[in-house]
């Protein structure tokens, strides 16, 4: 009886793992940065080095900020947090890498709405 | 009904939030959440059952926050988190930062304490537990360690003043000091009540008016384009009973150094806990005439997190805590105990947003339990998500 409480449960928490972890769908919260312009890929180095100390590249990415306004305030803000190790230096590539990801999540969606662009 | 009516608050609270019309002036909202749900299986427990001294099955950790910033000096944050127990409020504070050397944070928030408690929820660190010191409900044998050194996150009341400095593009020195309700225990009491100190219950009302008070300080330095180190440390103190006779003070250093992809962090805290000596019958030893009414918990961690692919994080952990001095009478512990446990830890990208955490742990304590074990085996699987 002991054995086969235990056996269903370590089924249930390998079916846990192995069932998500196969799923076959496109993932990567960090982007490629070979998919890059030449000139972003170093900002986003430091914007991943510096983004991923405290929560996951997920949350500024699917943020769906687009404003470079509210991009600078964002990182200052975290810049600010106590014990973010966030240095002045840093603001500077997160800023640019931002302002590029954005526009280009602008223009994904313009393409996407456009009658042509669409998915076929 | 009235267990429902804070969360049933915040949830209204956070629904007007989000759906409030912005009005022309800017006002930034940023709405974030994670859900992390768990299975723990201790196979070397004799009949595979921890609880109550550690859960054992399925557990769940729920957040939802919301972020307001009114302008360039003014800001809100209020978080409602469901845990092992129960619905808690971990944010409800408001930002007002006059220059980056002076903000003022006042409501209830975690107080500054620490390296860790910025990585607090499950979608910001890659295991699917804390380190035993920040330990608040994971760890085996909780019941008798009254859980970790300070159980994370530990939301209060009360006002904190912070800033940073910089020194230059490359270095800067943190700061923050604090005044809030501090932890909660009984008239007489033996440690801290850390279920007492969380509770809504008592509607997050000081138990003794006397605040609790502490600060940190911090430099970063940068070492290079992809690398830095950040040494703090940290000291709290507070008295947690009705009366105000008994004190705890909380100190620590942390070390988090962050080279190229590979984080490596080193923390240590300990707390000293003053206890009621009027009934020599309920502890285990006799009572010392000098010094013999505190105990110390020590406690500390060592991680290193590797990214292996892009999707792919190994982690390997060491953590341990030592617990010096007298127990209660019925306490399993002894006057020197010890629990060592050594993690290996992956943490796997599924899609963007949702995690699998997978770890191994090996415990070892100094103390026997009721079926003379001292040695446990753990696994945890976790799927965490985070938008």
């Amino acid at each position: 009886m002991r054995h086969a409480t235990f056996l269903a449960r370590a089924t249930a928490l390998a079916l846990l793992v192995v069932g998500t972890a196969a799923c076959p769908t496109e993932r990567s919260e960090a982007l490629d940065p070979s998919t890059l312009p030449d000139d972003v890929r170093a900002d986003y180095a430091v914007f991943a080095h510096t983004c991923s100390k405290c929560h996951s590249l997920q949350r500024p990415l699917a943020s769906g900020i687009t404003d470079d306004m509210e991009w600078k305030r964002y990182v200052a803000k975290m810049r600010l947090q106590p014990g973010s190790g966030i240095t002045i230096a840093d603001e500077e590539p997160v800023l640019r890498f931002l302002h590029y990801y954005s526009r280009r999540e602008i223009e994904a969606k313009t393409q996407a709405m456009s009658p042509d662009g669409g998915p076929q | 009904m009235k267990r429902l009516l804070l969360p049933f608050a915040l949830l209204l609270a956070c629904a007007v939030a989000v759906a409030w019309p912005a009005p022309a002036a800017a006002l930034d909202r940023n709405f974030v959440g994670s859900a992390q749900v768990d299975y723990s299986l201790v196979p070397t427990h004799h009949d595979a059952r921890t609880f109550p001294n550690g859960f054992d099955g399925f557990t769940t950790e729920l957040a939802g926050k919301i972020a307001v910033d009114f302008n360039d000096h003014l800001s809100a944050n209020m978080k409602l988190c469901f845990g092992c127990h129960g619905f808690e409020a971990d944010m409800m504070y408001f930002d007002y930062r006059i220059r980056d050397e002076i903000n003022i944070r006042a409501g209830r928030f975690s107080p500054t304490f620490g390296a860790f408690n910025l990585r607090h929820d499950p979608a910001n660190h890659r295991t699917s537990d804390k380190p035993l010191p920040y330990d608040m409900g994971r760890m085996l044998r909780m019941r008798q360690w009254n859980l970790g050194v300070l159980p994370s996150p530990f939301p209060d009341n009360g006002v904190e003043v912070n800033g940073t400095h910089a020194f230059g593009a490359r270095t800067q020195v943190d700061y923050a000091v604090y005044a809030v309700a501090g932890f909660k225990g009984a008239s007489g009491g033996s440690d801290i009540d850390f279920q007492a100190s969380r509770s809504p219950s008592s509607y997050y009302v000081d138990n003794n008016g006397r605040p609790a008070g502490g600060g940190r300080t911090s430099v970063a330095v940068k070492l290079g384009e992809l690398s830095d180190v950040v040494l703090g440390a940290s000291a709290m103190y507070g008295t947690y009973d009705p009366d105000n006779k008994l004190s705890y003070l909380i100190y620590g250093g942390d070390l988090t150094l962050r080279l190229n992809r590979t984080n490596v962090r080193i923390e240590y805290l300990a707390r000293r806990t003053e206890f009621d000596t009027a009934n020599q019958a309920a502890w285990k030893y006799t009572i010392a005439p000098q010094r013999g009414n505190f105990f110390v918990k020590h406690g500390g961690y060592v991680e290193v997190e590797q990214p292996m692919t892009r999707d792919l994080d190994l982690i390997l952990r060491g953590d341990g805590m030592l617990r010096d001095g007298n127990v209660a009478a019925d306490s399993q512990l002894s006057a020197h105990s010890t629990v060592v446990r050594g993690t290996l830890g992956l943490a796997y990208v599924v899609i963007a947003g949702l995690r699998v955490k997978a770890s191994t742990e090996v415990w070892k304590f100094s103390d026997t339990d009721e079926t003379n074990r001292t040695f446990e085996l753990g696994f945890h699987a976790g799927l965490v998500g985070t938008f």
